[in-house]
């Protein structure tokens, strides 16, 4: 699984109330019981339950081949868990909702998608640009011409696969809850981020000086600002991101709202390291 | 094989496919219940069903090597779909629908009686439904 699909679950999810107002809660979890998208009507306690009321469930399943769906028809509201490739998608609903929406989004939208979006992590970076710009050949992604300087002139965000450094992957994207933090140590314009977590950027992005990263909250509110590791170990890999007031006053959010992370990957953040290389080898 | 037992069982009958257990008791939805289940069973598609209320209990499968497992399955469908009927306020019950790869299980509450109803992928439930509210 990449880093950036909840995030693309999530955005599908989002769409689902626009689409059927009737429905009320939907979420995304993994066989093992983890929760990576859902709506902002969600209640993680509630969903907890179910998620184990289904496992147990789930365990008697095997006699009829595993859960592929499972339908409660209440006299308010109807409730559909949808297995889709190790993940299950539940759905709830009101009766008065189109039925045949419903299941379009449940059966066939969400599957699809899931599908396609695990295919993707099978595509190198190469096969990729492939597919974006088929007329290119793998030669021209080597060395400088003319032709190349053109295109990458014309297409700023192709421009670093025409050179002869390495296609940077995408940054990953996390999806955290906020915790607040406060003190008069505690600078008003830093965030906190899991400690294993930013392991994980260094590994992508090698000796790449990673200095601030992107939040962008549910309803769409984006800043970028600095970052640091979590210092209490034991609030590391428990999916929080630690925020001083300011930082949530600009957002627009508070303490317990899912926010979406990823690092800032700049150029001039390589140019930084590259000269701090070329200081320590002089 | 077909079976009676219980506090005053009444008979035991051995048949090669079927196993009935009931007690007898005054509840006429459970009677009527396992009147409509007899007459759903011999539908093309049904594998089998299990019909429960609190004193009294028919289970009557093709396959008898499955009702053990199949028992357990039904109960446990019954017991989490409650809690999670509960936890997200759906409503009374109506129906619950479990799909696995090739069977799908029916199961509805009707007053004190529980009803599972094995059956092949493709059969239509929701006549099934209409059949045991009538």
């Amino acid at each position: 699984m990449t880093e950036a699909y909840p995030t693309a679950l999530q955005t599908i999810i989002n769409e689902f109330k626009n689409i059927t107002p009737e429905i009320t809660n939907t979420f995304i979890f993994q066989k093992n019981g983890e929760i990576i998208a859902s709506t902002e009507a969600s209640n993680e306690d509630q969903n907890k339950k179910l998620i184990a009321a289904f496992n147990n469930i789930a365990d008697q399943a095997e006699i009829i081949g595993g859960i592929e769906n499972l339908t409660i028809q209440g006299s308010d509201s109807q409730l559909t868990i949808t297995s889709m490739n190790n993940r299950y998608l539940v759905n709830v609903s009101l009766r008065a909702a189109d039925e045949k929406m419903v299941k379009m989004l449940t059966r066939v939208i969400v599957p699809t998608v899931v599908k396609l979006v695990d295919q993707i992590p099978e595509l190198s970076s190469n096969e990729l640009f492939r597919a974006k710009n088929p007329e290119v050949n793998p030669m021209e992604e080597i060395g400088p011409s003319d032709k190349q300087t053109t295109q990458s002139e014309s297409v700023n965000d192709i421009s670093a696969s025409f050179s002869s450094e390495p296609i940077l992957p995408e940054p990953p994207v996390n999806q955290f809850m906020i915790e607040k933090i406060g003190g008069l140590l505690v600078p008003c314009d830093i965030v906190r981020v899991d400690s294993e977590v930013i392991a994980k950027w260094h590994d992508i992005y090698g000796d790449k000086e990673i200095t601030q990263v992107h939040i962008e909250t549910l309803e769409g509110k984006a800043i970028m600002c600095g970052f640091k590791p979590i210092k209490e170990t034991s609030n590391n890999g428990k999916g929080i991101i630690q925020f001083p007031e300011k930082v949530m006053q600009a957002l627009q959010t508070s303490k317990g709202k899912l926010v979406m992370v990823k690092p800032v990957i700049t150029r001039q953040g390589e140019k930084i390291v590259a000269a701090k290389n070329r200081r320590k080898r002089n | 094989m077909q079976q009676k037992t219980g506090e005053n069982a009444t008979e035991t009958v051995f048949t090669d496919q079927v196993v009935i257990t009931a007690v007898e008791d005054e509840n006429s939805d459970f009677t009527r219940l396992s009147a409509s289940l007899a007459e759903i069973r011999k539908l093309k598609d049904v594998l089998g069903y299990i019909l429960r209320s609190d004193t009294s209990a028919v289970l009557d499968f093709i396959e008898p090597d499955k009702i053990t497992e199949n028992a357990i399955l039904s109960s446990q469908i019954h017991d989490s779909c409650g809690e999670i009927t509960k936890l997200f306020n759906l409503g009374g019950t109506e129906s619950v629908l479990v799909e696995g790869e090739n069977v799908k299980v029916l199961c509805m509450s009707i007053g004190e009686n529980s009803i599972s109803v094995f059956m092949e992928k493709n059969a239509a439930h929701s006549g099934i439904i209409k059949r045991i509210l009538v």
